[in-house]
C-alpha cells in the first residue's frame, strides 16, 4: 500500500482551521490595544464565521474524498460536517461571551484569541486521519481550555477547576500517547487505515489492543465516558458558565469525531473484548450520568452530568459506527451542541455575574417574569429529553435504530430506561419555571448577542426536528470514512 | 392534502393565539375560527387522498397521513368537541386563557396526528408530542396537588412510550422491512417468529395500556381529571388523549397479530377487572370529577374488552365506542364545570335540587349522563353493545364480568343524577346562559349523531378493521405464498 507524499496540501479542506489560526493571532494582536473585549469579540465571530464559509463551501463542493498530508488531514463528510458543529458552537460560545466577561470583570484579552485555538484543536481532531494528527489536535484544544476553566481570576473555584481539568487532562493525554506509541508498535504505521491494515492476520493484535484500548481510555477522559468523567462536573461548576458553554460543545465533538474515526476505522481489527469494554463503559455512562443528575439541585452541575449522560447516548453510536453510527452520531452532535449551548446561553442570563445562583429556586417562576426566556429554555429542555419534533429526539431514534442494527438491543433497552430518567430532571425545570411562583425578585441580566445565540440555538433545534431528512441525508452521503483506505 | 391541512391548521391557529393574545377579542376568533376551519376539514376526511412525503430517509420514515378508516371517525369526535372546550376554555380560563386554547389547539393537531398517521415512527411523534400540551395544561392551569399529578402523569406516560420506541425500532430491524410505513411493516412482520412478536407486543403494550388506560396503570388519570382546571376544558383533552386502544387496533395486533394472541388474554382479562374497578370507583366517588374519571376508565376497560376479544365485530365496537366517548364523557365534564362555575365545589355531598332552579341544566345534564352510560339511542350504546358482543364469541367469561360494570354504569348514572339534581334544593343557582348553550349544543348533536347514525361510521372503521382481523387470520392460519400480495389492495 502507498500512500501520496506528505506535502501534498488541499488549501480547501485546510482553509477553516488556518482561518482560525489567523484569526487567533489576530485577534491576539488587536486585543492588545483594543478598550474592552467586545472588539476582539467581533474578530473572533468574524474569523468563525469566515472558516465556516469555506466549510460549508467544501461540504457542498462534493469533493467527499479530499485530504492533505497523504490522508493525515481529512476533508470528507463527517470531517467537514462536525467543523462545521465546532464552528457553530464556537460562534455561540462568543455569542454568549460578549457581554458576559465585562460583567464578571474577565474581559482580559487573550480569551477569545485561546478559545479560537482550542476551537481550531478540536477542528484538527475531527480532520485527523492519523495518530499524531489526533494527538497534536488534543494538545491544541486542551492546553486553552485549561488555561481558560481558570479564567475567573482570585476564584477558588475556578482556578481549582482549572488546575483540576490540567492534571486529569495530562493523565488522558498521556494514556493516548502511550496508547498510540503501542499501536504503532503493533502496526508500524500512525494512518488509521494503515493500522488497520497491518493488523489485518497479524500476530500482535494483542499489544495493538492494549495500545486502542489506552486511546480509548485517553478520549474518554475528553469525551467524559464514565469513568473518565470525574472531572467534568467539578469543572463545569467551576469554571466560567461562558467557557462551559464553549467547552460542553467543541470539546465533546472534537473528542467523539475522534473517537468515532477510531471506532470505525481501527477498532474493528482489534480483539472484540475491546468492544465489549466500550460496551461496559457506556452502559456505566448512561446509568451514572443520569442518576447523578437526577440529585442535582444547581443546574449548572445538572448539566453537566447531563452531559456526562449524552456522552453515553453517543457511545451506543460509537458501538454502531458501522451501522449507520456516524451519521447518527454527527446528527446528535449537531442537536446536541445546538440545545446545550442554548441551555448554558440561558443559564448565563439567570445566574449572578460571579456564576452563582443557579439552583433550581432562580428559576421558578420564570415563565411569568422572562417568557421568551423559559420558552426557550423548555425548548432546551425537552430536546435534551427527547421529546418528538424536536432534534434531541431525532438524534436520540437515530443511535438508538443504529444500535438496535448492531445488534445492541440490551443497550438500546438501557438508554431508553435511563432516557426515562433523564426526562424527568429536564422536566423539572420546566416545572419550576413554569409551576411555580418565584420566592424573590427576578435577577436576570439582558444580552443582546446572548439572545442571538439562544435564538439560532432555537431555530437550529426545532427545524432539526420538524424537518431533519436533509441534513442526516447529507451526513450520510459519500464514501463513510476516508480514514485512510 | 385534506389530512395534512387537519393538522396543519389548528397548529397554525394556536400560534396566531398566541400572537394575539393581548386582544382578547382577535384571539378568541382566530382560535373558534381555527377550530371550526379543523372541524370543516375533519367532516371531508372521509375519501380524501392520502398524503406521503420524505421526511427521515436515512431511516426509513416519510411523513404519511391517510384520513380514512377509522382516523376520520376519531378525527371528526375530536375535532367536534375542540370547539365547546375552547369555547370554556377562552371565556372561563381567568388567566392566560390564550395560552390555553393555544395548548388545546396543539393538541388536536397532534391527536388528529395520532390518528391518520400511517407511518410507525410518525405515530410515535404525535403519540409523544400529544403528552407535552396536556402536561402543560394541567402543571400550568390545574389545581392545588398539580405538581404531583403532572409528575405522576408523567412517569406513567413516559417510561409507557420509551419502551414503545425501543419495540417500533427493533420491529423494523428484526423484520428487515423496508420502510416504517404500515403496508411494508404489515407484509412482513407477522412473519417474525412469535417469541421475538411476544417481546415486541410487550414493549408497545407498556406505552399503549399506560394511554389506553387499563388497571393496574390507570392511577395517573384520576388525578389528571381531578387536578385539571375546574372549568373541564383540559378533562376534554384528557377524554380525547386515551388513544391506547387505537395504538393497539391500528398498530399493536395488526402488525404483531401473534404477539398479540400470546399476550392478548392478560390484556383482556385486564381490561375486564378494569371496567369493573372503575364501575365500583365510580360508585364510591364523592368528588364529581374522580367520579367522571372512574366511570370513563370503565369504559375504558369494556373498549379494552372490545380489542383484545380480537373479534371483527368487537374491533369495531371499541373504535366506534372510543370515539362516542369522547364527546359524551367530554360533555359531562363541560357539565360538571358549568356546575362548579355555580358552586365552586366538586363535591357531590354538597349538590342536590339543581334541577328545580336550573331545569335546562338538569335537562342537558340527564341527557349526557345517559349517554355516558350508554341508553340506547344515545352514542355510547351502539360501540358498547359491538364490544362485548364480539367479546363474547371469543371469550364469554371476561366479556360477562364487563358486562357486569353496563349494569353498574345504570346506578351510578342514576345516582349522579340523583344527587346533584334532584332532591331538596337550599342554593338556588342560575340556569344555562347563551353561551353554555352554545357550549353544549355540540355536545348534544354529536351524542344524537352517534347514537343514531352509527352505520356509515361503522362502515369506515370496518374498512380498517378488516386489515387487523386479516392479520389476526393470518397467523391461524398461515397463507399460501401468493396470498399475503392482496393485502396491500385491501386497504
Amino acid at each position: 500500500m502507498s500512500f501520496p507524499g506528505v506535502l501534498d496540501i488541499d488549501w480547501n479542506v485546510m482553509a477553516p482551521a488556518v482561518s482560525l489560526l489567523i484569526t487567533a493571532i489576530v485577534a491576539l494582536v488587536f486585543g492588545l490595544s483594543a478598550r474592552d473585549s467586545r472588539g476582539p469579540a467581533a474578530v473572533a465571530l468574524i474569523g468563525v464565521l469566515t472558516a465556516g464559509i469555506f466549510a460549508v463551501a467544501h461540504l457542498f463542493s462534493g469533493n467527499e474524498s479530499a485530504a492533505s498530508f497523504g490522508l493525515r488531514y481529512l476533508g470528507d463528510v463527517p470531517a467537514t460536517a462536525l467543523t462545521l458543529v465546532i464552528l457553530l458552537g464556537t460562534a455561540m460560545a462568543i455569542l454568549v461571551s460578549w457581554d458576559q466577561l465585562e460583567r464578571g470583570g474577565m474581559g482580559q484579552p487573550e480569551y477569545y484569541p485561546l478559545m479560537l485555538l482550542s476551537a481550531l484543536g478540536a477542528v484538527v481532531m475531527a480532520s485527523a486521519g492519523d495518530l499524531i494528527t489526533l494527538i497534536l489536535g488534543l494538545e491544541i484544544m486542551s492546553l486553552p481550555a485549561y488555561a481558560l476553566s481558570a479564567w475567573r481570576t482570585r476564584d477558588r473555584q475556578s482556578e481549582e477547576a482549572g488546575m483540576k481539568y490540567f492534571l486529569l487532562g495530562a493523565f488522558g493525554s498521556a494514556m493516548l500517547i502511550y496508547g498510540t506509541a503501542l499501536l504503532y508498535g503493533a502496526s508500524g504505521s500512525f494512518v488509521y487505515g494503515a493500522v488497520a491494515a497491518a493488523l489485518q492476520g497479524g500476530n500482535l493484535t494483542l499489544l495493538a489492543t492494549a495500545g486502542g484500548a489506552l486511546v480509548l481510555a485517553g478520549l474518554g477522559f475528553k469525551a467524559a465516558l464514565a469513568p473518565f468523567h470525574q472531572w467534568a462536573p467539578d469543572v463545569y461548576t467551576g469554571a466560567p458558565t461562558v467557557v462551559v458553554t464553549f467547552m460542553s460543545v467543541v470539546i465533546k465533538v472534537g473528542a467523539f469525531a475522534a473517537l468515532l474515526r477510531i471506532a470505525a476505522t481501527v477498532f474493528p481489527a482489534l480483539q472484540p473484548w475491546l468492544l465489549t469494554a466500550l460496551a461496559v463503559i457506556v452502559a456505566l455512562t448512561l446509568v451514572v450520568g443520569n442518576f447523578t443528575a437526577l440529585m442535582q439541585r444547581g443546574l449548572k452541575r445538572m448539566l453537566a452530568y447531563s452531559s456526562v449522560a449524552h456522552a453515553g447516548y453517543l457511545g451506543l453510536a460509537l458501538l454502531a459506527a458501522n451501522h449507520g453510527g456516524v451519521a447518527a452520531a454527527a446528527f446528535y452532535l449537531s442537536v446536541y451542541a445546538l440545545m446545550n449551548a442554548g441551555a448554558f446561553a440561558v443559564l448565563t442570563l439567570v445566574t449572578d455575574a460571579s456564576d452563582h445562583g443557579d439552583d433550581l429556586e432562580r428559576f421558578a417562576g420564570l415563565g411569568r417574569t422572562r417568557p421568551g426566556l423559559a420558552a426557550a429554555m423548555a425548548v432546551f429542555m425537552l430536546s435534551l429529553g427527547g421529546i418528538p419534533l424536536l432534534g434531541g429526539f431525532t438524534g436520540k431514534v437515530l443511535v438508538f435504530q443504529a444500535t438496535i442494527d448492531a445488534g445492541h438491543v440490551w443497550l438500546a433497552v438501557l438508554g431508553i430506561a435511563t432516557s426515562v430518567v433523564a426526562l424527568f430532571y429536564y422536566f423539572r425545570v420546566i416545572a419550576y419555571m413554569y409551576f411555580r411562583e418565584s420566592s424573590h425578585a427576578p435577577h436576570t441580566f439582558r444580552s443582546t448577542p446572548a439572545r442571538v445565540a439562544i435564538a439560532v440555538a432555537l431555530v437550529g433545534t426545532v427545524l432539526l426536528g420538524i424537518l431533519p431528512g436533509w441534513w442526516h441525508t447529507l451526513l450520510s452521503v459519500g464514501p463513510r470514512f476516508l480514514a485512510g483506505y | 392534502m385534506t389530512a395534512v391541512l387537519t393538522i396543519l391548521v389548528p397548529l397554525v391557529t394556536a400560534a396566531l393565539v398566541l400572537l394575539l393574545r393581548n386582544s382578547v377579542l382577535l384571539a378568541r376568533l382566530a382560535a373558534m375560527a381555527g377550530a371550526v376551519a379543523t372541524l370543516v376539514l375533519a367532516v371531508l376526511l372521509p375519501g380524501s387522498r392520502p398524503f406521503s412525503a420524505e421526511w427521515l430517509p436515512g431511516l426509513g420514515v416519510s411523513f404519511s397521513v391517510d384520513g380514512n378508516g377509522a382516523a376520520s371517525v376519531l378525527v371528526f369526535a375530536v375535532t367536534l368537541m375542540m370547539i365547546p372546550a375552547l369555547l370554556v376554555a377562552l371565556t372561563r380560563v381567568e388567566k392566560g386563557a390564550a395560552g390555553f386554547a393555544a395548548l388545546l389547539l396543539a393538541a388536536e393537531a397532534g391527536l388528529a396526528g395520532i390518528f391518520m398517521a400511517r407511518d410507525l415512527i410518525v405515530f410515535y411523534v404525535f403519540w409523544e408530542a400529544t403528552l407535552v400540551p396536556g402536561l402543560l395544561l394541567l402543571g400550568l392551569y390545574g389545581g392545588e396537588k398539580r405538581r404531583e399529578a403532572t409528575t405522576k402523569y408523567l412517569v406513567y406516560a413516559v417510561t409507557g412510550s420509551f419502551f414503545m420506541l425501543v419495540s417500533i425500532l427493533a420491529l423494523k430491524t428484526l423484520s428487515g422491512a423496508a420502510s416504517f410505513d404500515v403496508i411494508d411493516l404489515m407484509l412482513v412482520t407477522p412473519d417474525l417468529p412469535v417469541v421475538t412478536q411476544t417481546w415486541l407486543f410487550i414493549g408497545l403494550a407498556l406505552g399503549m395500556a399506560v394511554k389506553l388506560p387499563i388497571w393496574p396503570l390507570h392511577s395517573w388519570l384520576i388525578d389528571l381529571n381531578e387536578q385539571n382546571h375546574p372549568s373541564g376544558a383540559a378533562d376534554v383533552l384528557g377524554s380525547l388523549y386515551k388513544v391506547g386502544a387505537f395504538g393497539f387496533f391500528a398498530w399493536g395486533i395488526p402488525l404483531l397479530p401473534a404477539g398479540a394472541s400470546r399476550v392478548g388474554p392478560v390484556l383482556l382479562a385486564l381490561a375486564a377487572v378494569t371496567a369493573l374497578y372503575g364501575a365500583f370507583g365510580a360508585i364510591g366517588s364523592t368528588h364529581l370529577k374522580r367520579f367522571l374519571a372512574y366511570g370513563s376508565l370503565s369504559h375504558m376497560g369494556i373498549i379494552g374488552v372490545g380489542i383484545f376479544g380480537m373479534h371483527l365485530a368487537g374491533l369495531n365496537g371499541a373504535m366506534y365506542f372510543l370515539a362516542a366517548q369522547m364527546v359524551s364523557t367530554g360533555g359531562l365534564f363541560l357539565v360538571g364545570g358549568m356546575l362548579y362555575h355555580r358552586r365552586r365545589t366538586f363535591d357531590l355531598r354538597e349538590y342536590g335540587g339543581v334541577a328545580r332552579s336550573a331545569p335546562a341544566l338538569a335537562a342537558l345534564g340527564l341527557l349526557t349522563i345517559f349517554a355516558f352510560i350508554g341508553v340506547p339511542g344515545l352514542s355510547n350504546f351502539p360501540g358498547e353493545f359491538m364490544s362485548l358482543l364480539g367479546a363474547f364469541k371469543n371469550a364469554p367469561w371476561p366479556a360477562a364480568v364487563a358486562t357486569l360494570a353496563v349494569i353498574a354504569a345504570g346506578v351510578y348514572g342514576v345516582n349522579l343524577y340523583q344527587r346533584v339534581f334532584q332532591g331538596p334544593s337550599d342554593v338556588p343557582v342560575k340556569d344555562l346562559d347563551g353561551l353554555e348553550m352554545y357550549v353544549l349544543l355540540p355536545v348534544v348533536v354529536g351524542v344524537l349523531w352517534f347514537g343514531v347514525m352509527a352505520a356509515p361510521q361503522l362502515r369506515r372503521i370496518e374498512a380498517q378493521s378488516q386489515l387487523t382481523a386479516l392479520q389476526l387470520e393470518r397467523v391461524a392460519a398461515p397463507p399460501m405464498p401468493g396470498e399475503t400480495l392482496t393485502l396491500g389492495g385491501a386497504e
